[in-house]
Order: structure tokens, then C-alpha cells, then sequence
């Protein structure tokens, strides 16, 4: 099936996982949040120790939009304050893509996510495995990239610090 | 190395203004070496892991106590054993998954091998090669088992120590904190995942953390914002005879009396907001499912071990060290094996609340790192512990540091500091 997708479907994919990473890089949630189809979407952040194991838990468990909204505001208004800032980059590139029929993609892409506190150095948050559901929306010439899920599955067993930002 | 005890003998005050622990203890190698000694390999019992974990013949995971490494297994006729994870030749580590099921531990360096019992069963070139080599006559296999440690399990939780002399379990925790093991695991559970978070701090600014009800609603804003606990709620701070272990505990309602008795109450609290509204509320909407409707209970156990019912969010969380500045926390949650499926959405939803991003539970890794960089410097300055009066023991409110003195007192006793500690 992977011969299936056409160049400028696979171009808004690409500007999607553009979107999302330039998002989280810049640390602007309502970005990140409208990287996710507006009426129903799930974003799921779990590790992979859990995952292996057939274990649902979640490091971050958004099963709604509201919650992916919610979760910005988690961020940008409950925990203002609360965490030391950081800043992040993100690195992916596509392992695997396939169509799933109704304008829907499932993609698995490898990810690194870098992070560099205040004050401090630059050091590997985690890298991972992004296992997505994306759909072409609109048509013609105006149509985008959006994910109805995104499933980050990140490699660290211990997480080497508190979790903020979404991965 | 059998450190000099001097670091120790200055004494810890107790004054009516205030309980006083000097920073050094979070930053001390001494102290660190001591605690392995006389807490995590002395007179405790340390959590190394529930039953469920293990479910069948054969399985095993590795963990910690402090930081010996140990493995926790299931032997082939059910029972569960703990042992040092070591190789009895030279010391190799035995055992390097997490978790496995296994016929027997094979060291990988001269492949000598275990069975689940920790019996040493087979030593490949025993008898030598051709005739030349092997093992002296007085060689004797069967002085060469595994470091077995002691077992206890209640209620599916298994508790290990390297202690021969003490006391059993359930006299170790005390009636009150056996009757909440029992209320948590009153039938069996179903394990939901872990959540493995390194921590750049002290073990005991944790300890501290999780015997603080007081830092509840300050520092965890989307408790007092979405009114999961509120400082104006009913509850109690329970302390076992010992003041080892400690159980927070506050019941259903968690609505003001009066919204100005709130607002007096939070009137100085950075962005505190009863304004606020999820678009998904569904994450704080539970099911009631303890008789006695408590919301919040937290029972934190000597040395390792917190134990967690927040609405329906229900984990273990173990702690394991890992240097002066560094631990580890390991978060197990779980629901029962009989939940029905809007019960584990239930619970999946609610596990956002806690872990390594949990929505009042990330703050706790930070509160512990900023004192931790902070106080390094500073040895012999004190912290102060005062709220609630400057004394451990229960009390019928949640407003206390007393849990906390509680462990500083035990802390003290078991590193054998030598003051009194006791006003
Ligand atoms: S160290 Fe284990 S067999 Fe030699
Ligand atoms: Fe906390």
C-alpha cells in the first residue's frame, strides 16, 4: 500500500511533522493543539518499557480533543510557574508509511528530542517512535494534514527528568 | 568506608519555634553510606514489588533497595524469593533485564548457574578439562547459594530486608497502616504500567514531599483550581506508634465551607483560579469505590514505599537511590481485576494526575531539585519544620509538618545520631 500516496499528500505530511515539531520547539501549545483534527483526536505519550509489555499507561493519556486543549492548558495556565523552563528540539524522520483508506495515512517515524534547561546544557530528553493516524482534509488544491491520533512511544526506561511539554 | 561518626554527633534542635535538620544530610556522602548501612540494609522493611508483577512460575524482575541491586523471583512451586543480585563467583551482576521469566540465572562471565531458589546448581569446568583444573575437593557447592533475603508478602505486596532480627512485617507498620494495605488491596489488582523518573535530589526531600499535606494545595495549583483537595477539606494526618510511616487522608467533599472562607484561605496563592474550566471534565469525574469515600490518601512507609489513592488513581510508588543527589522513583499503577471497562477509563484518565507529567505530580520533581541545588552549599544552615506545632504523632487535620518530624526522628534513631531528638 505504501506506493499508494501521492507526492502532495505525502508534502502536507511532511508539513505537518513540520508544524508539530516547530510547535514544541518553540514551546507554543495551542501550535501544537492545532495540529490535531478539530473535532476528534487523541494524542497519547507512553513509554515503550509499558508498550512491550501490553500495558496501557500512559504518560500522557488525551483520549478527547478537549483533553489535547485541555493539556495546553495544563501547561500555559495551572503550571505557570511551577517548572523550571526548557527548551527543546525535535528530530524525526519517516520509518514506514501506508494508507489506510478515507484520505488516512498510518505513519511511524523515528524521533530524538533535545533539551537544554536554563542555565544549563544540552542534553537527550528521550528519543522514540511516533505511530500516527493522519488525514488529508479539504480538497483541490487546499487541503492539509492533520493527525486523528498521534502515538509517541519514547525509548528512555527512566525518564531523566519531570515531563512538561508534550513529545 | 566506615566513615568517621563524627559528622553526626552535632545535635538536631527541637525548639518551640521549630524542628531544625541541617542540610548536610541531603548532601553528605557519610550520610548516604550510613542510610545504605543502618536504613535500607538495617532494621527496615523495604517494598521491592507487588505479586501481580509475577504472576507465573518463573518470572522475575530486578530492582533495588537503596541501591543494592536485588531480584525478585517467583520459584517454580510458586514461592517468592528475593535475593542480592550478585553472582557468587566474582561478583558479577546476575541478573539484567528488568524482567523476564526464567528457568534458572545464568551468569554470563563463567556461566555458573542458579535455580530460582538461589541454589548454586551448576559450575561448568568443575571437574577441570582433560583431567587439569577444576574445583578443589573442598569446593562445596551448596556454600555457594545466592544472598537470600528475607519475605514478607501482605496483601500481594512484597516487602524484603537484609535483616534477620526485625520485627514481622505487620508489627513493623502497625495496625493502622496494615488496615489501609488491607483497604487498597481488599482483592486482587490488575497492573496498568509503570512510570520511571529520575530525580536530581535527595531520597529523603521525597520522603519529605510525600509526608507533607501541607504542600498539597499550594504547590499542585490544579488541586486547589479544580478542587480535587482543598485546604478546607476535611481530613486527618494518621501516624503508626512508631512515627516510621504516615497516612494522609481527606474525605469525599473537597467544597469550601464558604466560597470567602476559601478565598481567605488562598488569598496569597499565585494564580489560584476557581474560574477555570476543562473543556473535558471527565477526567475529575470518579466513581465512588472506598466506604469511606476518602478522596486523597497517601500512606507513605519507611523506608521506600508511598502508597496512593487519589479519587480512583491507585499506585505504589518505590523510591531507590541511587547517590546523595540522585533517586529514582518507579510509580506502578494499577485498578482491580475485576473492573469493568468504564472503570479502567476511569482510571486511565485519572493516571494523567500523577507521574513523572502528572498534572499534581510533576511539581513534587521540581520542589525536590530546586532545594536540592540550592541548600548544597549550605551544610550546616537548617531547614524548619514547624507547622502544625513542632511535634510528630496523629492529629484530625492535614495543616501539619508532623509526618515529616516523624521521619527525621527515625531518620536519627536509625543512623544512630545520638541527640535527642524528642522535645
Ligand atoms: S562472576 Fe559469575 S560465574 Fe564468574
Ligand atoms: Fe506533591
Amino acid at each position: 500500500m505504501s506506493q499508494t500516496i501521492t507526492a502532495a499528500h505525502s508534502a502536507a505530511i511532511d508539513a505537518l511533522h513540520t508544524a508539530y515539531l516547530a510547535a514544541l520547539d518553540k514551546g507554543d501549545m495551542a501550535a501544537w493543539a492545532s495540529t490535531f483534527a478539530a473535532d476528534n483526536a487523541r494524542y497519547f505519550c507512553i513509554s515503550a518499557e509499558n508498550d512491550h509489555r501490553g500495558l496501557p499507561l500512559a504518560l500522557m493519556y488525551d483520549d478527547c480533543r478537549g483533553r489535547i486543549d485541555d493539556r495546553v492548558s495544563f501547561v500555559t495556565k495551572v503550571w505557570v510557574g511551577t517548572y523550571e523552563p526548557y527548551r527543546t528540539r525535535h528530530f524525526i524522520q519517516r520509518l514506514s508509511c501506508e494508507a489506510a483508506g478515507n484520505n488516512q495515512y498510518r505513519l511511524t517515524s523515528g524521533f530524538t528530542i533535545m533539551m537544554s534547561a536554563e542555565g544549563g546544557t544540552t542534553a537527550v530528553l528521550t528519543s522514540g517512535e511516533y505511530r500516527d493516524l493522519i488525514e488529508i482534509q479539504g480538497d483541490g488544491d487546499k487541503f492539509r494534514a492533520v493527525f486523528r491520533e498521534r502515538r509517541a512511544v519514547y525509548d528512555a526506561d527512566v525518564l531523566p527528568r519531570y515531563i512538561v511539554f508534550p513529545f | 568506608m566506615n566513615a568517621p561518626m563524627t559528622p553526626f554527633a552535632k545535635p538536631w534542635i527541637a525548639n518551640p519555634d521549630g524542628y531544625r535538620v541541617p542540610y548536610e544530610v541531603f548532601t553528605d556522602q557519610v550520610y548516604y553510606d550510613q542510610e545504605q548501612e543502618h536504613i535500607f540494609r538495617g532494621e527496615t522493611w523495604s517494598f521491592v514489588g507487588l505479586d501481580a508483577e509475577l504472576p507465573n512460575n518463573g518470572d522475575f524482575k530486578s530492582t533495588a533497595i537503596g541501591d543494592t541491586p536485588v531480584i525478585v523471583t517467583r520459584d517454580q512451586n510458586g514461592q517468592l524469593h528475593v535475593f542480592k543480585n550478585l553472582c557468587m563467583h566474582r561478583g558479577a551482576l546476575l541478573v539484567r533485564e528488568s524482567r523476564g521469566n526464567a528457568k534458572s540465572f545464568d551468569c554470563v562471565y563463567h556461566q555458573w548457574s542458579f535455580d530460582l531458589t538461589g541454589v548454586l546448581r551448576g559450575v561448568p569446568m568443575r571437574r577441570g578439562v582433560r583431567g587439569e583444573g577444576g574445583m578443589p575437593p573442598a569446593f562445596d557447592m551448596a556454600n555457594f547459594g545466592l544472598d537470600a533475603l528475607r519475605v514478607e508478602v501482605m496483601n500481594g505486596l512484597i516487602f524484603a530486608s537484609f535483616s534477620k532480627t526485625v520485627e514481622p512485617l505487620a508489627d513493623y507498620l502497625g495496625e493502622g497502616i496494615v488496615a489501609n494495605i488491607q483497604r487498597i488491596f481488599n482483592r486482587p489488582i490488575r497492573i496498568m504500567g509503570d512510570y520511571r523518573q529520575y530525580i536530581h535530589g535527595n531520597w529523603k526531600l521525597y520522603a519529605e514531599n510525600v509526608r507533607d499535606p501541607y504542600h498539597g494545595s499550594l504547590l499542585h495549583l490544579f488541586h486547589s483550581t479544580f478542587g480535587l483537595y482543598r485546604a478546607t477539606q476535611k481530613g486527618f494526618t494518621y501516624m503508626d506508634p512508631s512515627n516510621r510511616h504516615s497516612l494522609l487522608k481527606a474525605t469525599a467533599s473537597a467544597a469550601p465551607t464558604s466560597a470567602s472562607e476559601d478565598q481567605e484561605v488562598y488569598k496569597d496563592v499565585r494564580s489560584y483560579n476557581t474560574e477555570f474550566h476543562l473543556k473535558d471534565a471527565s477526567i475529575l469525574v470518579g466513581r465512588p469505590e472506598f466506604d469511606d469515600r476518602a478522596s486523597l490518601v497517601i500512606n507513605a512507609i519507611f523506608p521506600n514505599l508511598l502508597i496512593q489513592q487519589i479519587a480512583n488513581c491507585l499506585a505504589v510508588r518505590q523510591s531507590v537511590t541511587h547517590a546523595s543527589n540522585a533517586f529514582e522513583i518507579v510509580w506502578t499503577l494499577f485498578g482491580y481485576a475485576d473492573d469493568d471497562e468504564e472503570m479502567q477509563m476511569i482510571r486511565m484518565k485519572q493516571s494523567n494526575l500523577v507521574g513523572p507529567a502528572g498534572l499534581i505530580s510533576m511539581e513534587d520533581g521540581e520542589a525536590i531539585e530546586i532545594v536540592q541545588d540550592a541548600v548544597i552549599r549550605d551544610g550546616k544552615k537548617t531547614s524548619v519544620l514547624a507547622m502544625g506545632g513542632v511535634h510528630s504523632g496523629s492529629v484530625d487535620h492535614m495543616i501539619t509538618e508532623g509526618p515529616i518530624i516523624g521521619f527525621w526522628e527515625n531518620y536519627a534513631r536509625y543512623l544512630n545520631l545520638g541527640a535527642d531528638l524528642k522535645k
